[in-house]
């Protein structure tokens, strides 16, 4: 089994998986959401096979969330109710998700491609079509919030949606928001494609919830979180009937994960909103770029272009380069900040020790300083 | 001193309501729109904050800013204004910017749906369907900013002292029932409330000064007052701009002194007597220190004849969730705290000294109804119970803190402890110690057992057959989140032991 589906695990690749996680962790804490983003793509590049990369991921993504969401519920983060209703087209959505992909596995031996190739393909293709999106929208969305120092975002579509009024609608209590019916099951059925798709449920589910039902971001962010617990035990089970989780890889990236993500939620104390967007905008795009560089080589695989396939090794590399840049920028520039807390932290307690009585109980008649 | 709020759902009705009954008790007539109006000319978008609510916007750190200048705004310009004379205040929910103020007469005055269609039909030449869906929205936003800005219901009944209804009773009617109302002994400011509506005024007025001041303009600040003490925290990114917050504060009215605490966020601490040489007290300081949290002083004075009084003292609604900045205020009629040996100055004075200084504020109450009025406050981080309802027996004492706990829980969805389990939860100790290696321990038999037998472990989850893929997706769904509590577990506490959650 291990070098025909799963790939060999040496001492490097363990190393690199982990550190994957801990990176993904970082931003995962930091952005809210995702990190699948980052380690997904990661994963594939080692040599990892798509869908056992996507289906690693996913199952590593349940036990996070499951220790996530409990700590999100603590702080009045997660409306269950809006969780819940999404969840019922996610799965059907992940369901969609595993059979088209199972179908693309296949694809490669039946006219001599590499196997895997096919699914490699679409899953690079959607990756860098939705994620585009994505991270345009949000560093649109950062620019704006720069310019005019009172706005949020954007809210247009939640006002079209409510013009049209779309019956039967549903009062989400901790949300505080009105949603149609229809408008959700839409929303979930894409959030679970996808999530299904490229790991990557998260960065669909938290915008449409803010964007598309008006959600709080915290409320967005919390929910999505409560959702990707459900989601992630399905696409877990999923792809485990399917025999397409690597359990190995699913530890490695908890060993790195799990220790970053604290890292990264701490670094969102210390930095402002609008550079938390534009660094998250940022990244994902980088992410994006490093995917599409990649796929002139699946598509020389399936015999669509020509060119020689010592080029695949450069692509592949350059890519691997291209992500491995802009995930552990985005992790380093996080720890920065993290580090910079800290210390300022620690100025400012000493400025307040050496101080103490008499500047820090200031008298507002004559003897202020 | 005397205050009267009233909440309208009808503004022709209310402004007719409103102005007779000023007549009749020679007091100042103020409406929302004209507040609105002075807010505007100040530089309060007040406009941007209106459309960020209703239209359902996430709210910036710079909006939170200035809805929390607004909200001050509101209150400086009642209280000033009922300092000064009798006051009668027609809007939305006014009395809610007026928190710890008992002595404030709270009306509502309804109106009957279908004539109120009928008018804004006639009004705005609309077809009925049409002036009905406009009134129904219209109510619709009332609530809405009524749930973001003070996270009440406005149709709760609990929040006004009488209702009126306009289809039933004449303007002239309303206002001689409410003149006779306002005469009543609990609606006549006492000591207390007139200190408190000074310390409301002065917190205000600092917050205002704060927010005007362009060196301060974008700092998120809590602000507290108590008898003219005036204590502000910021957080640790505005340290820089802080040292100038004593220079645009002074020379305010009214203020005696000025603490300045750099705080991420607070802790609240409720406690009957304080003491700041307990061993709980020490550990309440280390937490605080560990997450650079203020320290909020509650002092919970158990009232045990009043367990079946529906209106303890009311908390003030703690703001809306987007914001960490607003007024804090102390309830009127405070048992005087130095003469019954409270520790509240010491312990305030300990906090101070390590910098941790937060609000202080006494509450009477039994307790659980005391939970009951708790808003949902979330600007706390942590909620610490220490020793309250010292009067009772032992194992009542044990029962009513207990259930304290658990109210507060639920009502404020953010953790809620006792003293006894600080340690325990939040700082690391000789059990953290265990639970880390055990974990630690788990976490490598995991990780050996999974590569030793890797092999093995592959073949049977992507073992073909129906009744083995059904195993393997039991076996995956079994494991992944007993790995993640495990590593997670582990992870916690390491990172709990370097003093980074």
């Amino acid at each position: 089994m291990i070098g025909e589906l799963f790939v060999p695990i040496t001492w490097s690749i363990a190393g690199q998986v982990a550190l994957l996680g801990f990176i993904g962790g970082i931003l995962s804490g930091f952005i809210g959401s995702g990190g699948a983003f980052f380690m997904t793509p990661g994963m594939m590049n080692l040599g990892v096979m798509g869908p056992v990369a996507v289906a690693s991921n996913i199952t590593h993504k349940f036990g996070k969330a499951l220790v996530g969401s409990k700590k999100h519920g603590e702080l009045g983060n997660v409306d269950k109710k809006l969780s819940l209703f999404m969840l019922i087209t996610a799965a059907a959505g992940i369901r969609l998700a595993v059979w088209v992909m199972k179908l693309l596995t296949g694809s490669g031996d039946s006219h001599g491609a590499v196997k895997g190739a096919g699914a490699d393909l679409y899953i690079s293709l959607v990756f860098v079509g939705v994620l585009t999106l994505v991270s345009l929208s949000m560093l649109r969305d950062a620019m704006g919030s720069g310019k005019d120092k009172g706005a949020g975002p954007s809210t247009r579509i939640v006002d079209f949606l409510n013009k049209l009024r779309l019956y039967p609608t549903i009062y989400f209590p901790v949300a505080d928001v009105n949603v149609s019916l229809w408008v959700i099951l839409i929303c979930g059925l894409a959030t679970g494609y996808l999530a299904g798709t490229i790991g990557v449920g998260g960065f669909i589910g938290v915008p449409a919830m803010i964007y598309v039902f008006g959600v709080p971001a915290a409320v967005a962010a919390g929910s999505e979180l409560y959702l990707a617990m459900f989601m992630g035990a399905f696409g877990a089970l999923n792809y485990a009937f399917e025999g397409m989780v690597d359990i190995r890889l699913t530890l490695l990236l908890f060993a790195g994960s799990l220790f970053g993500v604290y890292i990264g939620a701490y670094g969102t104390k210390v930095v402002r909103e609008v550079f938390i967007r534009l660094v998250t905008a940022v990244i994902i795009l980088l992410c994006v770029i490093s995917r599409a560089i990649v796929i002139p080589m699946y598509l020389q695989q399936l015999g669509f272009l020509g060119f020689d396939p010592s080029w695949n090794a450069w692509l592949n590399g350059t890519s691997k380069a291209m992500l491995y840049v802009s995930g552990i920028a985005g992790g380093v520039l996080i720890l920065v900040f993290v580090f910079r807390a800290w210390l300022q932290r620690r100025q400012i307690q000493a400025s307040l020790t050496t101080q103490i009585p008499a500047p820090v109980v200031q008298r507002a008649a004559g003897s202020a300083t | 001193m005397q205050i009267i709020c009233i909440s309208r759902e009808s503004v022709r009705y209310g402004r007719q309501l409103a102005e007779k009954l000023a007549q009749k008790l020679g007091y100042a007539c103020v409406s929302r729109e004209e507040l609105t109006d002075l807010a505007t000319a100040q530089g309060i978008p007040v406009g941007k904050i209106e459309t960020a609510i209703l239209k359902r916007q996430n709210i910036s750190e710079q909006l939170a800013l200035d809805m929390d200048r607004f909200k001050a705004f509101i209150s400086a310009s009642l209280c000033g204004r009922a300092i000064s004379g009798g006051i009668v205040y027609h809007g939305r929910t006014g009395h809610l910017v007026l928190p710890g103020l008992t002595h404030v007469l709270r009306v509502r005055a309804i109106a009957d749906f279908e004539e109120r269609v009928t008018m804004n039909m006639r009004r705005m030449n609309l077809a009925w369907e049409k002036a009905r869906a406009y009134t129904e929205d219209v109510d619709e936003d009332r609530r809405r900013w009524a749930r973001f800005m003070y996270n009440v219901n406005w149709d709760n009944p609990a929040l006004y002292d009488i209702t009126i209804n306009s289809a039933h009773l004449s303007v002239e009617n309303s206002a001689t029932l409410l003149t006779q109302m306002a005469q009543l002994p609990e609606f006549q400011p006492t000591p207390a409330s007139r200190r408190v509506v000074k310390d409301l005024l002065l917190g205000t007025r600092c917050r205002l000064a704060l927010g005007k001041d362009e060196r301060t303009r974008d700092i998120k600040v809590t602000v507290s007052v108590k008898d003219g003490d005036v204590s502000v925290v910021y957080l640790p990114r505005h340290a820089r701009q802080a040292p100038v917050i004593p220079s645009v504060l002074e020379g305010l009215e009214g203020m005696r002194s000025l603490v300045c605490t750099v705080a991420t966020t607070n802790i609240l601490y409720i406690q009957e007597r304080f003491d700041p040489q307990t061993e709980s007290f020490g550990h309440l300081v280390e937490v605080a220190e560990k997450w650079n949290a203020a320290v909020e002083l509650l002092r919970l004075v158990d009232d045990p004849e009043g367990s079946e009084r529906e209106d303890a003292e009311p908390l003030p609604a703690t703001g809306a969730p987007a914001e960490t900045g607003g007024i804090l205020e102390d309830s009127p009629d405070m048992p005087d705290c130095e003469d019954q040996g409270c520790g509240v100055p010491e312990t305030l004075q300990r906090l101070i000294q390590v910098g941790r200084a937060g609000a202080v504020r006494t509450l009477v109450g039994d307790g659980l109804a005391v939970a009951g009025k708790l808003a949902r406050a979330e600007q706390y981080s942590l909620v610490v119970v220490g020793d309250v309802f010292l009067s009772r027996g032992a194992a009542v004492r044990k029962r009513l803190k207990r259930d304290l706990v658990s109210l507060l829980n639920e009502q404020m969805r953010i953790p809620v402890i006792g003293t006894e389990d600080l340690k325990e939860q939040y700082l690391f100790g000789a059990k953290q110690w265990i639970s880390m290696v055990f974990y630690a321990a788990a976490t490598v038999l995991l990780y050996a057992g999974v590569f030793y037998f890797q092999e093995g472990i592959l073949e049977f989850l992507a073992a073909p057959g129906t009744t083995r893929r059904i195993l393997s997706a039991v076996v995956v769904g079994a494991f992944a989140p007993f790995a993640a509590i495990v590593i997670g577990g582990f992870a916690h506490n390491a990172l709990k032991l370097v003093k980074l959650e």
